[in-house]
């Protein structure tokens, strides 16, 4: 491969070590400010990538999303970041976890910080992703060929309902208890499947000890992962769907039925 | 290959779907063993919870009429005329724990009313509350087991 | 040696990694047929930035201006006077406080399902891309009913509901253990 015509070097060894540092890295050096540069800038980052170089204007207009699927990624990744911060001290014990959370409360460094950003994303989240679906729906998103999507994103919905009620037990107060103890006996009203969907959620009869672990393994592992595969197939779909819904869309066959 | 297949001769299958679709048979049926043993191995088998078959104490302890609640066992103990029965306090609406009363029981949480045997007299629970099986246990104490429900109206006689 | 060709049908570009961009025709890459497009760097990314960022501003407030609540040690004989499910599912014990099989396994079932097969019912490619197009009046309106109906419920369960769920006005609740 042929390297870029060198230039007179006024440069230190030192600076070109960490050039030669910088470029293994990001291959480019500065890059120009036009749209070849901001087509690089996106592609050539594994995190920027899921976006496509060039995006309809119409689809950036706020007043279009409201930015309620982009709120609902963010907190997701806030969950996650204050979740994991949380794991350090939480005990999935029927006898010690309510002493965590009041040691969180009071004696561990913003501790206070991280639950209360946990528990209010986590509310945050099941709004918006329902604002979310209320957007896509009334502005006729879920229409060819984005059906799959929509699809995708009720699964994404059940499994935020799921993270939330999971982690609703957790803190093992009264609120927890009694919550998880009505909200799965509605479960066990469902014909079949009911009582044994009830006996698997909580590992016994009754809320107790065996409860707490299982939640705790579905809220911590099984959900989140489960939630990131199919927010990345979301993703994946929206550009392989042509972007986010627009009035372009109407009557004009971009996937040949 | 293309011929149409006329009633005598067999629908032909070529070795290479034959063998494919048995091998995909076999995939699939792994997978669905697979799956199946992972939600048998999920599905609760021991309990770890409180014991089941619970001593509530010597026949002669109780006086005829008495309802005594046992909240950590979530039961309660009843001495009739007839003799002994055991009635869940687990209300069958939503799981809160029903409290008894003069004339039955009543759920504090979303207000279902139940009589002195444990039937629905009032709110949204949708069944009675379960009857245990009282028997007496080697020591001469009552022995409830929780896993055994009884039809209501069934007392054990001392 | 044969005279061979060795002209690239693509010349690589030393500042090019392989890519999509070299089968592109044109100096620019393009997305849909019409030009009417942004470069997502800077005009989507900067956006998302900001997002993130009132996002974040938005949990650190409330977290510094609302705890989470936390309440006494779970205790399994002493319920709470009324026991309430998470709010999203207050709708749901609503329904199973006047019948455990609607609330419980039909309303659930038939909202899951329903919103499934609404893609597949609704296919039309009418009214895409603009709140409430004049066309969709039907499905929005549907929907519209919906969500209102879900966020009654929700509400009922939560402030107007009290002691053995009976019916409060919220202002003169008295949370009753």
């Amino acid at each position: 491969m042929q390297a870029p015509t060198p230039t007179p070097d006024k440069r230190t060894a030192v600076g070109m070590f960490f050039e030669s540092v910088y470029r293994s890295i990001f291959r480019y050096g500065r890059l120009p400010r036009d749209g070849e540069g901001a087509s690089y800038a996106v592609f050539n980052s594994l995190f920027l990538h899921i976006h496509p170089v060039k995006v309809a204007k119409h689809s950036l207009r706020f007043t279009y999303t409201f930015g309620l699927g982009v709120i609902a990624t963010c907190l997701f990744v806030f969950l996650t970041f204050t979740g994991v911060w949380l794991m350090f001290y939480y005990f999935p014990s029927a006898t010690e976890a309510y002493g965590r959370m009041l040691d969180l409360r009071s004696a561990v460094d913003f501790g206070f910080v991280l639950r209360n950003v946990h528990k209010w994303a986590a509310e945050a989240m099941v709004f918006f992703v329902v604002l979310h679906m209320a957007r896509v729906f009334f502005t006729g998103a879920y229409k060819p060929p984005r059906e799959f999507n929509w699809i995708i994103g009720i699964i994404l919905l059940l499994l935020t309902l799921g993270l939330s009620f999971t982690g609703y037990l957790l803190p093992w107060d009264q609120l927890a208890f009694w919550a998880i103890t009505v909200g799965t006996s509605i479960a066990g009203y469902a014909p079949v499947v009911g009582e044994p969907l009830r006996r698997f959620l909580l590992g016994s009869d009754s809320v107790g000890q065996e409860a707490l672990i299982r939640f705790y393994v579905l809220h911590v592992v099984i959900l989140p992962g489960l939630l990131s595969i199919f927010l990345a197939v979301h993703f994946w779909r929206i550009r392989k769907d042509g972007g986010l819904s627009h009035p372009a869309d109407n009557d004009t066959p971009a996937i040949k039925e | 290959m293309k011929k149409k297949p006329t009633r005598m001769q067999q629908p032909e299958i070529d070795r290479r779907t034959f063998l494919s679709t048995l091998g995909w048979l076999g995939v699939g049926l792994s997978g669905a063993v697979g799956v199946l043993g992972n939600l048998m191995y999920l599905k609760p088998a021991v309990d770890y919870g409180p014991p089941t078959r619970i001593r509530v104490g010597r026949p002669d302890e109780y006086t005829v009429g008495i309802k005594e609640t046992r909240e950590n066992e979530r039961v309660v103990v009843v001495r009739e005329k007839e003799g002994f029965a055991a009635i869940s306090v687990t209300c069958t609406h939503l799981g809160c724990t029903v409290r008894a009363t003069e004339g039955g029981f009543e759920c504090p949480c979303h207000g279902s009313q139940f009589d002195n045997d444990g039937f629905v007299t009032g709110g949204p629970a949708p069944s009675p509350l379960a009857w245990y099986q009282v028997s007496i246990a080697p020591n001469g104490e009552l022995e409830v087991d929780k896993n055994v429900k009884i039809p209501a109206g069934t007392y054990l006689r001392v | 040696m044969k005279d061979v060709d060795t002209t690239q049908v693509y010349p690589r570009d030393p500042r090019k990694t392989y890519g999509l961009m070299e089968l592109v025709k044109g100096t620019r890459p393009t997305v849909g047929l019409d030009e009417d497009t942004v470069y997502a760097w800077p005009h989507l990314l900067v956006r998302e930035l900001v997002i993130f960022l009132v996002v974040a501003a938005c949990l650190l407030g409330a977290a510094f201006l609302i705890d989470a609540p936390l309440e006494e040690i779970a205790n399994p004989n002493s319920p709470p006077n009324p026991a309430k499910a998470p709010w999203y599912f207050l709708g749901l014990q609503e329904l199973v406080s006047y019948s455990a099989f609607v609330g419980g396994v039909l309303v659930p079932t038939v909202i899951v399902l329903g919103l499934m097969l609404v893609p597949y019912i609704d296919r039309k490619r009418v009214g895409i891309g603009v709140w409430f197009a004049r066309e969709r009046w039907l499905a929005n309106g549907l929907f519209l009913t919906f969500l209102v109906v879900m966020v009654i419920l929700i509400i009922i369960g939560m402030y107007f509901r009290g002691p053995n769920w009976g019916f409060v006005l919220p202002w003169e609740a008295t949370t009753g253990h």
